[in-house]
């Protein structure tokens, strides 16, 4: 059991090793030129020539990111609360926020630089936008499916539906919540940068546009792999989130990443 | 039986071949060749030629059939460096700084002879002369050709850039961009300029070309990769005429033209085309022996003062940057 856990870190880090060696050799064997398509070893020189730069423009995505992150969740466990006391309100709001989804969001974003400027307020809507969505969904649909057996049990107790939310609702429906922070997690980042495309003065998106309109694609590679990087530094974060909040679930989530 | 058959469809699939662009003009019964043009911005009065040469039939006559796209994020230099466009429009300071950087780009005319942008901002602004620039916020699009002239003008006039607040708005309009912090941007007088003119917003504007000789540079221009040129020079040519007849058409009927413009894109306002259209009908050419024709000392003055100022990767050879060959004869 312990050499398959030690083996199995070894495939993927070997597939990526092969894949940037084809590329590194594409570039080489066919003398590709710098503005169609760097070589890795370029995009990795030019990310540690430009990394105080690059790691300011990060600062300010990463906050962006940050920022719309945490108000998606507040936003998401507070209308969870709602749509769990008022049914009512449920029935109303819940097609809006799947309307929500469907505007595409290129033309929000355009619209919400008009409407807000070119500050952070605009890329923090559209984390928010993007972000929202995915853990409200894994939130009420984890709440219900909460056992309602557990429900009459402590309604037989008399709890109100508040502490009802409180005690059952909300705990049992952690592990779903996650699922979908994880999801919202690997989109937060991408969706700073797209906020920044449509006019900033800071940040990835802003970085990669200024050095694509001055051809030098390895840069903007260099950027590319610092928002992959940025995305799984997030949903690590989630996961040992994870880890805190949900201790009654470690042994499970121990036993299966050792499977 | 199957032998011969088959030596049947191998003749017939070589003759096709045959059939696959020629360099000859076609000759009538022959389908036009398709041409791909890429625009730099929206479709505006600059792009007049274009429009007009396609819908009056002019590139028809030369056996090409013309496709104007826009451009996408990326831009269009990329794409013609890559060959994935025929011809696109570009700006001189573009093609110096691209080719700087490798890209085989080649601009084959000029479409306004002399440099009407300029920096713009609302009188409410009080943005007079380039030094009123520090302490304010600049819009732009995000090339370094921006960040150039602002370094450059900050030190004609003994300023510092770093107290201009630069952002990137992209393609957001000049109107509403001024309504919302952004305090001056560069644009096209031709088109921004008729347009605050039209709209009754005064606008203070800082011509480029008053500023200094090395700032009278081309722009528009239109570009092809070095490729096409060398290897197609007769469709390049037969390009270049029928384009320049449309210009030429544009400068001797700018209402005619302007019609043509405004059925050829339909959301365009027609009473801007029209006043942008008499506005640049004398500028097309203005002083030159033909529409298009660009002079060497003026690719050389720019280049140098990017040079000068150590804004440019590596220096360019001005020469092979530009050429008038395909244009039309006088």
């Amino acid at each position: 059991m312990r050499n398959w856990s030690n083996t199995a870190n070894i495939w993927p880090a070997a597939g990526l090793l092969l894949f940037l060696g084809i590329w590194e050799a594409g570039v080489r064997l066919f003398a590709l030129p710098g503005w169609l398509l760097p070589s890795p070893s370029a995009v990795f020189s030019s990310l540690l020539n430009n990394f105080s730069l690059i790691a300011a423009h990060s600062a300010y995505t990463l906050l962006e990111a940050g920022i719309g992150y945490t108000v998606s969740v507040v936003l998401a466990i507070f209308l969870a609360l709602i749509f769990a006391l008022s049914p009512l309100i449920k029935k109303i709001l819940y097609p809006l926020l799947i309307l929500s989804q469907t505007i595409p969001l290129i033309v929000l974003a355009v619209l919400f630089t008009i409407w807000f400027g070119w500050g952070l307020l605009p890329k923090i809507l559209v984390v928010v936008l993007v972000c929202f969505f995915p853990i409200a969904l894994s939130l009420m649909n984890a709440i219900s499916n909460v056992d309602l057996d557990l429900i009459s049990l402590f309604k037989s107790m008399g709890a109100g539906p508040l502490a009802i939310f409180r005690m059952v609702e909300l705990p049992l429906a952690m592990p779903g919540l996650f699922s979908g922070l994880r999801i919202a997690a690997t989109y937060s980042i991408m969706a700073a940068v797209i906020g920044e495309w449509m006019g900033a003065q800071h940040g990835l998106g802003y970085y990669m546009i200024l050095q694509q309109k001055s051809f030098a694609i390895d840069r903007v590679l260099a950027a590319v792999l610092v928002i992959c990087l940025l995305s799984l530094l997030m949903v690590k974060l989630v996961d040992m989130l994870e880890y805190l909040c949900i201790p009654w679930n470690r042994e499970q989530v121990r036993a299966d990443y050792q499977a | 039986m199957k032998k011969k058959l088959a030596l049947v469809f191998i003749g017939l699939f070589l003759v096709s071949l045959a059939g696959c662009r020629s360099q000859a003009p076609a000759p009538p019964g022959n389908p036009p060749q398709k041409i791909k043009v890429l625009l730099d911005w929206v479709p505006n009065t600059n792009h007049a030629g274009l429009y007009i040469a396609r819908d009056q039939g002019y590139y028809a006559e030369e056996g090409l059939e013309v496709e104007i796209v826009q451009p996408p994020e990326g831009g269009a230099a990329q794409l013609i460096a890559s060959e994935q466009a025929d011809f696109a429009v570009s700006y001189q300071e573009e093609v110096t700084m691209a080719r700087a950087q490798n890209l085989p780009l080649l601009a084959i005319a000029a479409v306004i002879q002399h440099n009407s942008s300029g920096f713009a901002s609302p009188q409410s602004k009080n943005i007079q002369t380039p030094l009123d620039f520090q302490g304010k916020t600049y819009g732009g699009w995000g090339s370094p050709s921006e960040t150039a002239m602002l370094k450059a003008l900050m030190k004609k006039y003994g300023g510092d850039v770093n107290r201009i607040n630069i952002v990137n708005i992209g393609t957001a309009d000049f109107f509403t961009s001024v309504q919302r912090d952004i305090d001056f941007s560069w644009i096209f007088y031709g088109w921004t300029g008729i347009e605050a003119e039209q709209k009754g917003l005064k606008l203070n504007f800082i011509p480029l070309d008053k500023e200094d000789p090395a700032f009278d540079f081309y722009t528009p221009v239109i570009i092809a990769n070095e490729k096409t040129a060398a290897s197609s020079p007769q469709m390049v040519e037969r390009f270049m005429k029928a384009t320049s007849r449309g210009y030429l058409f544009a400068v001797n009927h700018p209402d005619a033209a302007a019609n043509i413009m405004v059925k050829a894109v339909p959301e365009l306002n027609a009473g801007l085309v029209n006043a942008s259209l008499r506005y640049l009908a004398p500028r097309f050419q203005a002083d030159a022996a033909r529409w298009g024709e660009m002079k060497q000392s003026t690719w050389d003055a720019y280049t140098a003062f990017l040079v000068e100022n150590g804004l440019l990767a590596q220096t360019i050879d001005s020469e092979k940057a530009f050429t008038n060959r395909f244009l039309p004869a006088p």
